[in-house]
């Protein structure tokens, strides 16, 4: 299905292609390429200038931003028989001598850059704008970058940067004893808005061959290979075409006893995107060779498209071993839930339905692999190098040891890149050809072949009383986990834990439940099934406070979890609760825009207008780290002989931020500045395991570890120096001074042994979150510790159109304690903005939205002005009292906007997205007042 | 695979002679936005490529005795930042300027989303309100059409072999006229209508003398709308007037179910925009 590249070097079979000539960055420049060869090919390919990224290879995302003549231009769409003569800009040519410019400085300074990949377009996009207009306004801001799609950042933080552009200053570093709590710039940030940071497609050496994936067109199919090595005979270039019968051992899967899919498939494929076929040769081959030339026999079989029709009795299987397509179901029972629905004051139903959403991640799936002796060394842009190397090793039949994985930064993940995509496939390849194999997913495949969230029915009665307490609590969620496990069994088990909300409620039954179907494997999308939870609970919370006549936000504050309760799964949280605090941070907020709402919808109504406004609001809460499961990190901090200070980090930084999180924590820990810190990151071969980028969970628990590496190599300096607990160090090339009230001792660390890394001290720390497994009623200690926070949305809707805006979102977040207020802003702004994606837009068909205009995701102008709160209730366990805010950020966002639409329409939507298709429907439909 | 050819003539007669030698295997480059990504997913695999950039008729706007000539190649962005062209046609300049993001439109071109013939090209409605003349040139010469004539269905044209759209001539206009045109998109920009509609109209003493309107996505093609037309001319524009507007507009409506949108909601719409769009256009025009 992948169509072949019609647009890669072949047009250079053009008339002998004679050199096109124009000015890059200031300097002529003469490629021989085809007038139709693109110019964001050229520059990558030709000239080394790999900081213009593609992001989609069609003009939907912009990452590819240049300025021609001047004028922002996607690369990807720009021929360069239209190049010939003209000044092009790349992001290359922002830096002067060396020196920052002030935009990119801004970038820097208001943590505009997360994941980094769509920074070298933002920036160009902005330049344009900025060489017209020196003090923009933020309209013209939003209009400028609007093209510009980023998916970590939510935007705030770039429009903030552009904005202050003309008067950015730089950001000290922060001194010793006060990296923890600073708004520290990223410390990898330079690379990112340089240009020069080296993603999954940057760094794939010369003489790599390439590596196509085949993949089915069909949901549900078996097919026959015919004479394949006819076909390669027929195209030199081609060196292999690697079917099933290639792969020693032919399955993965995150779960150690579910290794069900395939890494190509072996005579039938289970969904539409399937890898099938791969074939290995000269990218020019690879990459024009048709699907249709391949002698691939389809027969089609009827798929199963939902959950519905997995369930029915009878069903076919989509996995012969799978009886009634489940993969699992879990579920926490506790108290009397009959009893206490039959004795409610008020009792809320809320069936909800959510579709497949794609993460959209900006940089596509890409990486690279060489065998190098006996062993396997892949650079690629992946969320977890300790599973990669299990899983590859797995799959090749190889000893864990045998496999290196060295990520390269990665361009956003959000849980897509936990699974594996490329990895198996060019280590295959480079293990059987003994070359390097590179291999760069499109989009469109990308799309079609990686994971997604799982599309969820959820059924849910909740029950208040007297007092309005509540209840009792009864959830039934249903997910379709497509073809394959992948994270299905997380999702069946963290949902049920979560389906209450964050509220006490004394009687409770849940159940999650994942089935299979012929549509694309559901994985880990930021907050594991949660999101889709918390749009029923938080529906069901504004539906009793409606019956029974109370502020929406009072009735969450009497029902909040606080110190002291007990959680539906028998646990008592000991610390850290802090949703009533963030509920009486948003209060005063809330009251005013109830005031303001009314005001506006009285005004509207006499003038006849059909815009109307509402406000509403969503709490969540999420356990942080694995489910009932050890989840350890374990962090090296190494001083060298040479005076250098190695923090050896196995958590890999998609984005978020954690690189520069654990050096501000070790830095305290230690006691010298965070600017003396040098970072090895990822390295298999380098690091120890610092676990998985997801689950809300480096801060918490690598951070931990982190601190106690810190710690520990502290106590080491502090005994070898015969110092006390409060000495000060100070590191000066080799020479670390231990200063301890009057006596000061330097320690010349090139006189010290060092070991191979050339370290002669070495502190470790390890932590693992406290956890006991759940019983047959899902009683037990699920997590260590919990993120609350609280949201409230303003919306105005069009009742004609039907179409809704989001004004306004106020978050209060309880992280424990925020490393890095900036970063942990930016994680909460990024998480609004999928939230505000998965409320009002998103929703992926598997074969009409495998693109970045058929499948929307937020842009500049969709977001609202965002004000963010910070409690800060500290977790004894975490470092320095931290929790987590990967994914908590995302969960209320939904649920506060639908809140928001009905309280501006009447009508509450449990179906997301609110297309404004479906919210007109709706307004039609309610009875009375038909706008 | 067959080698593709370019070329990138200085003259329509050249560019005309390279696409009538190519026997219907050749493309019109303009900006490319089109052009480019079908060629890569294997849509299209043109023998020759005739690259339009490079002739001045194609890629200049004039102003001709009260009226304009926009060259079918002159990109979104300069024709925004046309001055007079966009108090002239303010419908039409920014129905231009909502093709793609900010970077397509440093490269679209009007005459490439025409002859790109989507039923949701986003310029189409507001140059079919707007009485835009095409210029086309082939090898029996050149001709004058209305823009409206120029789809044939989604994805196909009514141009002959070989032709070439040249440029787009909007008529000089009395006072008090103006233009507008409003799409509905889910998110707030860069997305495929999923109702567009122009409406250009003349106001004199508050009396709409004259009207045309323009709907888009709602059909296999870009419709011009006579029937709304004529519920607005000789109005005073008021309600009984734009909503048998609407009416009609709902009426022309033949609308397809997708993701995007159901035909009801599609019907609704383009009555609803075509009446914000009047109002908007009257504003413009000077009403009140």
């Amino acid at each position: 299905m992948t169509p072949p590249d019609a647009g890669a070097r072949q047009n250079a079979a053009i008339d002998g292609d004679a050199a096109v000539r124009f000015i890059v960055n200031g300097r002529p420049a003469a490629v021989a390429a085809s007038p139709l060869t693109r110019l964001a090919q050229v520059l990558r390919d030709d000239l080394g200038l790999t900081g213009t990224k593609i992001g989609c290879d069609a003009g939907d995302c912009g990452a590819c931003t240049v300025l021609l003549d001047g004028r922002q231009v996607c690369a990807c769409l720009t021929p360069m028989g239209q190049v010939e003569g003209r000044s092009v800009e790349t992001v290359e040519g922002l830096r002067q001598d060396g020196t920052l410019s002030k935009l990119q400085q801004a970038f820097l300074a208001h943590g505009a850059a997360q994941c980094g990949i769509c920074t070298p377009g933002m920036l160009m996009s902005a330049s344009d704008l900025l060489r017209r207009t020196a003090r923009p306004s933020r309209a013209e801001v939003l209009d400028a970058i609007g093209g510009t799609l980023c998916r970590c950042t939510g935007y705030q933080k770039i429009i903030d940067a552009v904005l202050a552009a003309a008067t950015s200053a730089g950001v000290d570093s922060p001194p010793v004893g006060q990296a923890v709590g600073a708004r520290a710039i990223r410390v990898d940030g330079i690379a990112k808005v340089a240009g020069t940071e080296s993603y999954g497609a940057d760094a794939i050496p010369h003489d790599a061959l390439w590596l196509r994936v085949v993949r089915s067109p069909h949901a549900h199919a078996r097919f026959a290979l015919g004479d394949l090595e006819a076909v390669r005979r027929a195209h030199p270039g081609l060196e292999q075409i690697l079917t099933a019968r290639d792969v020693p051992f032919n399955g993965f899967g995150i779960y150690p006893d579910i290794k069900d899919q395939p890494v190509l498939a072996d005579g039938i494929v289970r969904y539409r995107g399937e890898a099938v076929l791969a074939l290995v040769g000269t990218r020019e081959v690879v990459m024009r060779l048709a699907d249709e030339v391949l002698p691939i026999v389809w027969t089609m079989l009827p798929p199963i498209t939902g959950v519905d029709e997995a369930r029915a009795p009878g069903a076919a299987l989509v996995q012969d071993d799978r009886p009634g397509n489940l993969l699992m179901e879990g579920g926490v029972r506790c108290g009397d839930v009959e009893a206490a629905l039959a004795n409610a004051e008020a009792v809320a139903e809320i069936a909800v339905e959510t579709p497949f959403v794609e993460h959209a991640y900006i940089e596509p799936e890409a990486g690279w692999a060489r065998r190098v002796g006996d062993r396997l060394e892949i650079h690629v842009t992946t969320q977890t190098p300790y599973m990669d190397r299990d899983e590859v090793a797995s799959v090749m039949r190889l000893k864990p040891q045998q496999v290196r994985i060295v990520p390269t930064a990665c361009g956003g993940g959000f849980g897509g890149k936990l699974d594996l995509s490329v990895q198996p496939l060019v280590a295959l390849a480079a293990w059987r050809l003994g070359r390097p194999v590179a291999c760069i997913y499109t989009r469109p495949e990308s799309m079609a072949a990686t994971t997604k969230r799982h599309p969820a029915r959820i059924q849910a009665r909740f029950a208040a009383t007297v007092g309005e307490r509540l209840t009792a609590c009864d959830v039934d969620a249903v997910f379709d986990t497509g073809a394959y496990a992948s994270w299905g069994p997380t999702v069946a088990n963290r949902v049920p834990v979560h389906a209450m909300g964050p509220y006490r409620v004394p009687n409770m039954r849940s159940r999650g439940a994942a089935y299979f179907t012929h549509n694309p494997p559901s994985g880990a999308f930021r907050g594991f099934g949660v999101p889709q939870a918390a749009i029923a609970h938080e529906a069901a919370m504004d539906a009793l406070a409606e019956q029974l006549g109370v502020d929406r936000l009072e009735f969450r504050h009497r029902n909040a979890l606080r110190v002291g309760d007990r959680t539906a799964t028998g646990q008592v949280l000991h610390h850290s609760a802090g949703l009533a605090a963030c509920l009486e941070a948003l209060r005063p907020r809330w009251r005013d825009s109830l005031r303001h709402v009314a005001a506006f919808n009285a005004q509207a109504r006499k003038a006849a207008t059909h815009r109307r406004r509402g406000i509403g609001i969503g709490c969540m809460w999420y356990g942080i780290g694995n489910t009932s499961m050890s989840n350890p990190s374990t962090m090296r901090v190494g001083l060298g002989r040479d005076g250098t200070l190695t923090l050896y980090n196995g958590a890999v930084d998609i984005g978020q931020g954690s690189n520069t999180i654990m050096i501000q924590i070790a830095a305290d820990a230690l006691g010298l500045p965070m600017a003396q810190f040098r970072l090895v990151a990822g390295d298999t071969d380098r690091t120890a395991d610092a676990g998985k980028t997801s689950a809300s969970r480096q801060t918490f628990v690598s951070g931990k570890a982190a601190e106690l590496a810190g710690a520990d190599l502290r106590r080491q300096i502090l005994r070898l120096a015969n110092a006390g607990t409060n000495a000060a160090l100070a590191l000066d090339a080799a020479v670390l001074t231990v200063s301890d009230g009057e006596t000061v001792r330097r320690i010349d660390l090139a006189a010290l042994a060092a070991d191979p890394d050339g370290n002669v001290l070495v502190g470790k720390g390890t932590f693992d979150p406290p956890t006991t497994p759940l019983d047959a009623d899902g009683q037990g200690v699920p997590y260590a510790t919990y993120a609350f926070a609280a949201q409230t949305a303003e919306v105005e809707v069009d009742l004609e159109l039907g179409t809704t805006k989001v004004l306004r979102i106020v978050a209060a977040h309880d992280v424990g304690r925020a490393i890095n207020p900036m970063q942990v802003e930016g994680q909460i702004e990024g998480g609004i903005a999928q939230g505000l994606g998965l409320a009002l837009m998103e929703e992926y068909l598997p074969g009409r939205t495998e693109n970045l205009h058929d499948y929307l995701i937020p842009t500049a102008g969709d977001m609202p002005l965002i004000e963010t709160i910070l409690i800060e209730d500290g977790e004894p366990l975490g470092p320095s009292g931290a929790k987590g805010v990967g994914e908590p950020g995302l969960v209320p966002t939904a649920p506060a906007i639908l809140g928001a639409i009905a309280h501006a329409t009447g009508v509450r939507l449990t179906r997301v997205p609110v297309l404004p298709h479906r919210l007109r429907a709706a307004l039609q439909a309610k009875p009375g007042d038909r706008p | 695979m067959n080698n593709i050819q370019y070329v990138a003539p200085q003259s329509i007669d050249e560019a005309v002679a390279a696409m009538a030698a190519a026997n219907g295997t050749g493309r019109v480059l303009a900006g490319g936005t089109d052009l480019l990504i079908q060629m890569r997913a294997g849509v299209v695999s043109p023998g020759i490529i005739v690259d339009v950039k490079k002739i001045v008729e194609m890629t200049t706007i004039d102003e001709t005795s009260g009226g304009y000539r926009i060259g079918a190649a002159v990109s979104g962005a300069v024709i925004g930042e046309h001055a007079r062209l966009k108090k002239a046609w303010p419908g039409v300049v920014e129905a231009i300027n909502l093709i793609g993001s900010k970077q397509i439109q440093g490269r679209a071109s009007a005459g490439g989303n025409l002859c790109n013939a989507s039923p949701a090209a986003d310029s189409v409605p507001a140059l079919v309100a707007a009485g835009a003349i095409v210029t086309v040139q082939g090898p029996k010469g050149r001709r004058d059409v209305p823009v409206e004539k120029i789809h044939a269905g989604p994805g196909r044209t009514t141009l002959q072999p070989g032709e070439i759209v040249v440029s787009f001539t909007l008529p000089a206009r009395p006072a008090g006229s103006s233009d507008a045109y409003l799409r509905l998109i889910p998110r707030t920009e860069m997305d495929i209508a999923v109702v567009g509609c122009g409406v250009s109209l003349t106001i004199q003493n508050g009396t709409c003398t004259a009207a045309r309107v323009g709907l888009g996505a709602v059909a296999p093609t870009v419709l011009l709308v006579e029937d709304a037309a004529k519920a607005l001319a000789g109005s005073r524009l008021d309600d009984k007037a734009l909503e048998a507007a609407a009416a009609a507009c709902r009426a022309a409506c033949k609308p397809i179910n997708d993701k995007r949108g159901t035909i009801a909601y599609r019907t609704k719409i383009a009555g609803v925009l075509l009446k914000r769009a009047a109002g908007i256009a009257a504003e413009r025009a000077g009403r009140k």
